[in-house]
């Protein structure tokens, strides 16, 4: 009963499976879990040299087999280095079992074909059985087809702009749930059963509730808060169970009992909506207590019955009624009035929500999470446990995705702080992907009403959005109030709802609103256009009058892409299509982010307790401390996701790059000034060489400085709201311009070429930035074509809980992406340019329906662009 | 307790006890088996492996062998390409890797709620059907009445167009029974017809066509890695372009894998180079006007007719081999 796992005998278990034994066993953590039903692939091994899925191999099926797992391709292998070099990642949690298949495809297709680069169908094919949450395919494929053709054998690469690439390659990052090992007992979460009832009684079977009572390695139960007694989806955390082993505390989470007196549930919004429907907060302290999901603070609203709202943002308001009213009465051509629908998306990143919590003798907390907010982590859990914030330490040093969902005190830090209190022992807290889709955050379905109406000059006269969240028990929906932020100064009434029913909450996503007002606006644009019989990019450069988005749409009209397009009606099974779609997003920046500085060692530590969840920050402080020091990469190393130094901005608002990046530089500018008092022979700018920098480093170890972001110039728009958020002065733009190629026998829509343009000011790791914005396009595609979350529609039990049935874009589903930055715009900002994170998520979704509408003559209202919306439509 | 038969005879004396059946244990999240279980892996039984050529141009699969095997077979992929290609094209290369044409053939069905324990239903020894009521969106398009999940097995609906024979052994001895009795469209539990201690054996493909055409073609909204909304298949004799046999097969629409008697029997006489005739279209439109959909699943009843044409197109434009 042995095998041979990475070129050592072990011993092979009766049960359980080989992902679970490699991981806890083994302590082989590169091997990742993600979805544990063998869509992802990230715990892809080698079994024999076939690629596995090990979540689903049942650990006995490794006798006699010989296993190599990412650990033991060794860090070198040409794949791995392709990876590191191509910036194949972002988070990444997915790399190992990308790798691990890649690696097996380049050895055998090498095998096959000799030293060629591998296509990207044959690629796409390959590693089919693989998810990346954030999108780095277009890495992925060049990082692939590279290594194909050899270039990864031998010889010396430049570091890689990613500085812990190779680390993610090999499988040596380790996430969050890859710390607990062995030691730290199993948290489990017990959720409502009831769509809507009050909590009578949580009864706790056989585990104990109170620290320091019964049996050491009984298992413990805790109750989580559930605000006012009341439960309102299933799904909904109730309390929390652990015990040594995951196995126990599954089983004690299935003995503990809830007692509920059921409350009549809503489902739908049109049922909430009717008169007389169950209320889910009858009393104005029940609304106050509604969970809000805006990243910013949420404006105070009307409520009636289960609707919240309007919310109003308006620019000479009545006048656009007015005249929209006319219009419509006169039956007027240029009045575009049209409804459009968004699908719920789940964040899903592929490391799911996880915590892990210790209290330590000083009655310190120690917290390791899974979090893209260490700072607003430690604020919120000193003030839930009463602590102060210098008593609460937590890190997170590698991230494994977040996109907005992974932000304060979520149920899993809770969750675990709680237990661990209890059980007197570390615990951890790890979300099953089932849990993640149902209840670890989405992007609320909208339902969005737009008006546009123009003169017979073709310019917009009037505009009105009436948009409707979806947010299920939350609030906070802000789509309609984007509409300010566009196509110039025509008056407009923005007006936002929200209705409330018994489903689960929504969390802010990576532009919160901004993708479903693009969905409507920019596909109402289109319409326009047409009823104008002008071209959509002609008529966006006379609406629009950003001057960034003006440079860009000068080189969409020289693009190949855009200017060759075909023209006419199209025919045949497959039909190809081109749309655009504008983008804009605010500036948003950190101004409290600082980063420390350190000589330890003859080099230099940056500091701070930001966070990388795959933005690539890490890579952005390294580079930056070491051009303004005049130092080679190698001297600096980053530390960060660590709440014990200086404060660093939380990886949300697109801000990390533009509120970090500045503080780096003024702390690496502050050290070169202390390192020439100290040691004049250090120039005062440009490279030094090493042997002064040796010296100059050797005579100031210990040395700490502290760097902070410099305010803009004029200052900001908004001043620092909570969070350490403020809006800066300028908008950031994008356009994207999308090929689709539209099966109309079977309804299936392939994006094939996209060329997303980005104003975002100056950009201080191209090819870093490049990864977020080819993510973006393939988040927008998931949105657009395959991402919705299915409900049961008399419970609201979420449905679409395995990667099966919510899907996630493949290699196989995305457009073969180029970006272009636009440079200019944001000198005033430190950097001189801002954050693009946000920024290039927003119009993907809408060009995909602007192409899809291009190629066949019908117009899509509502996401996702399934099969039998698109049969339906072309009927 | 782990037991590994070396043969089929000792695999079913180990069922007859009660113990579990494992092949490639790559259903989605299977469940794992109570503990104290017995499971028979099923994998290293002798005679359950391989693809062996018979008399006469057959073919004899073993039950175990994996999808992958399959689909990568160089002589099965000149004899029996419909299949190679239904192979090829299922779930992803790691589960391929795992998943057995036994396994494939006899998977539990989607059904999100019989996968959820909060519902019950008269797959899991309740009553009723909660998505006839609730989601059943992907559900079936040829209701009977009981549950709304469509069969979930492609090699089925290939092994359909093949005209296979599936052996079983159990312990009275062996059998061997057409591919598509191996199913049933009834409203009773289980998403086949096989008993406890019953075994797939292998599978035994007759000789290809003389001058053999084939199209395979999976409806998704997803270009890999997803399972279908409607899939088919399509097996022609064309000898001096003309087509003189043809087996079509869908899936995805019924409890069952379904053959399509009246496409066939229109398809007999059409020339490869004119395309499919109006005659083939009318038997189309009857397969359409058959269908019986949910209120969520009329578009399946469309797509359906639109991938019968389509794989039908592709068999007649295919080069042969």
């Amino acid at each position: 009963m042995d095998t041979d796992v990475n070129g050592r005998r072990c011993p092979v278990p009766e049960s359980g499976t080989a992902a679970g034994h490699l991981r806890e066993e083994l302590g082989l953590t590169g091997t990742k879990l993600a979805c544990g039903s063998g869509v992802c692939g990230a715990c892809t091994v080698l079994v024999d040299g076939s690629p596995t899925a090990s979540c689903l191999l049942p650990a006995d099926r490794l006798t006699g087999r010989t296993v190599t797992t990412v650990e033991g391709l060794g860090g070198d292998h040409p794949v791995q280095r392709a990876f590191s070099d191509h910036d194949a990642m972002q988070c990444g949690f997915c790399t190992p079992g990308f790798v691990v298949a890649a690696a097996a495809f380049t050895d055998r297709w090498r095998a096959e074909h000799g030293d060629v680069p591998a296509g990207r169908e044959e690629i796409a094919e390959a590693l089919s059985g693989h998810l990346c949450r954030c999108g780095a395919y277009e890495g992925i494929f060049a990082a692939v087809a590279a290594a194909c053709a050899g270039e990864y054998d031998v010889g010396e690469h430049p570091a890689p702009p990613r500085p812990d690439a190779p680390d993610k390659a090999a499988g040596r990052a380790r996430f969050t749930t890859d710390l607990g090992g062995n030691s730290a007992w199993e948290g489990v979460i017990v959720r409502s059963t009831e769509p809507h009832a009050r909590v009578l009684k949580v009864v706790p079977g056989r585990a104990r509730t109170e620290p320091g009572t019964g049996e050491a390695d009984e298992p413990v139960m805790v109750p989580l808060p559930v605000p006012d007694g009341v439960v309102r989806y299933v799904g909904q955390p109730v309390a929390a169970v652990a015990a040594p082993t995951a196995e126990q505390a599954h089983r004690a989470a299935g003995r503990v009992q809830v007692d509920y007196e059921p409350l009549p549930a809503v489902i739908g919004t049109g049922e909430a909506r009717r008169p007389g429907a169950p209320q889910l907060y009858p009393t104005t302290e029940a609304r106050d207590g509604a969970p809000a999901y805006g990243e910013a603070p949420t404006p105070p609203a009307p409520w009636s019955g289960n609707v919240r709202g309007p919310g109003v943002v308006s620019r000479r308001g009545a006048t656009a009624v007015d005249r929209l009213r006319r219009a419509h009465r006169n039956e007027d051509p240029l009045l575009v009035a049209q409804e459009y629908t968004t699908a719920a998306q789940v964040h899903s990143a592929l490391e799911p929500h996880a915590a892990l919590a210790r209290w330590e003798q000083d009655g310190s907390l120690s917290l390791e999470v899974s979090t893209q907010t260490v700072r607003k982590v430690v604020t919120k859990a000193a003030a839930h446990w009463g602590l102060a914030p210098g008593q609460v330490h937590v890190r997170a040093a590698h991230v494994g995705g977040g996109f907005g969902a992974k932000q304060g005190l979520t149920t899993d830090v809770v969750a675990a702080g709680e237990l661990a209190r209890v059980a007197g022992a570390a615990v951890q807290v790890r979300l099953s992907r089932s849990e993640e889709l149902i209840d670890g955050g989405h992007r609320p379905g909208t339902r969005t009403k737009v008006a546009l109406l123009a003169d017979r000059r073709g310019r917009l006269r009037a505009m009105a959005v009436d948009s409707e969240g979806d947010g299920g028990v939350s609030v906070g929906s802000n789509v309609a109030a984007l509409g300010a932020l566009v196509y110039g100064r025509a008056p407009r009434r923005l007006r936002d709802f929200d209705v409330v029913t018994n489903r689960p909450p929504g969390a802010p996503m990576r532009a919160p609103g901004g993708p479903p007002l693009a969905w409507a606006l920019e596909q109402a644009v289109d319409t326009m256009a047409e009823r104008l019989r002008e071209d959509p990019l002609t008529l966006r450069r006379r609406w629009d009058g950003n001057p960034k988005r003006r440079a860009l749409y000068r080189k969409v009209a020289d693009l190949p892409l855009w200017r060759d397009r075909p023209r006419g009606a199209r025919t045949g099974r497959f039909r190809r299509g081109v749309g655009l779609a504008a983008s804009t997003w605010m500036y948003m920046l950190a101004p409290q982010a600082r980063v420390e500085l350190r000589v330890v060692d003859g080099a230099v530590v940056a500091r701070s307790a930001t966070q990388d969840i795959g933005t690539g920050i890490r890579g952005v402080l390294g580079s930056t401390v070491a051009e303004r020091l005049g130092a080679p990469n190698a001297w600096v190393h980053v530390e960060i996701g660590d709440s014990d130094t200086v404060h660093g901005t939380g990886a949300f608002g697109s801000r990390s790059t533009t509120s970090m990046g500045p503080a780096a530089a003024e702390a690496a500018d502050r050290l070169r000034a202390s390192l020439r008092e100290r040691f004049p022979e250090f120039p005062a700018s440009g490279p030094v060489d090493e042997h002064t920098l040796k010296e100059a480093l050797t005579a100031a170890e210990g040395l700490s400085v502290v760097g902070q972001r410099r305010t803009d110039r004029w200052g900001q728009l908004t001043p620092s709201m909570a969070n350490d958020l403020a809006v800066g002065r300028g908008l950031s733009g994008a356009v994207h311009v999308m090929e689709v190629e539209v099966d109309t026998l079977l309804g299936r829509v392939r994006p094939t070429r996209c060329w997303a343009g980005l104003g975002v000011g100056r950009v201080r790791s191209e090819r870093m930035a490049r990864n977020q914005v080819e993510g973006a396009v393939v988040q927008g595609v998931g949105y657009a074509l395959f991402e919705e979350r299915r409900h049961d529609p008399a419970t609201g039990t979420v449905l679409s809980d395995d990667l099966e049935d919510y899907r996630l874009p493949g290699p196989g589903d995305v457009p073969e992406t180029r970006v272009h930055f636009h440079q200019e715009g944001f000198e005033h900002v430190p950097g001189s340019g801002v954050g693009l994170g946000e920024v290039c998520a927003v119009g993907v979704a809408a060009a995909v329906g602007n192409a899809v509408h291009d190629a066949t003559g019908w117009r899509p209202h509502a996401l996702p662009v399934r099969p039998d919306r698109l049969l339906e439509g072309l009927r | 307790m782990i037991l590994r038969p070396a043969d089929v005879d000792e695999a079913l004396a180990h069922l007859g006890t009660g113990a579990l059946a494992r092949a490639g244990h790559t259903g989605a999240a299977p469940p794992e088996p109570p503990v104290g279980a017995d499971v028979v892996d099923l994998t290293g039984v002798e005679g359950l492996r391989g693809v062996q050529p018979g008399p006469e141009g057959s073919v004899r699969v073993g039950a175990a062998t994996t999808v992958a095997e399959l689909a990568a077979d160089a002589g099965l992929a000149r004899s029996h390409p419909a299949l190679v290609r239904t192979a090829g094209a299922l779930a992803t290369p790691e589960v391929r890797a795992s998943a057995t044409l036994g396994g494939n053939l006899l998977q539990r069905n989607r059904c999100a709620y019989l996968r959820n324990p909060a519902f019950s239903c008269l797959q899991d020894g309740g009553h009723g059907c909660p998505a006839r009521g609730g989601d059943h969106s992907r559900g079936v398009v040829m209701d009977a009445g009981g549950c709304v999940e469509p069969h979930p097995s492609s090699l089925a609906v290939a092994l359909l167009a093949q005209g296979a024979q599936v052996e079983l052994a159990c312990p009275e001895g062996r059998r061997r029974v057409e591919a598509h009795e191996l199913f049933s469209s009834g409203s009773g539990a289980g998403d086949h017809v096989l008993g406890p201690s019953e075994l797939v054996v292998a599978v035994h493909l007759p000789a290809k066509f003389e001058d053999e055409r084939v199209g395979h073609l999976r409806a998704s909204s997803r270009s890999r890695a997803e399972w279908p909304l409607v899939e088919a298949v399509a097996r022609l004799d064309v000898p001096a372009g003309t087509v003189e046999r043809a087996r079509v097969a869908v899936g995805a629409v019924a409890r069952e894998p379904l053959r399509l008697p009246q496409v066939e029997e229109a398809l007999i006489g059409t020339r490869a180079e004119r395309g499919a005739g109006e005659g083939v279209e009318r038997a189309v439109a009857q397969v359409r006007q058959g269908g019986t959909p949910l209120p969520l699943t009329g578009y399946k009843v469309a797509l359906l007719g639109a991938a019968v044409r389509g794989v039908i197109e592709e068999a007649l434009a295919d080069p042969g081999r």
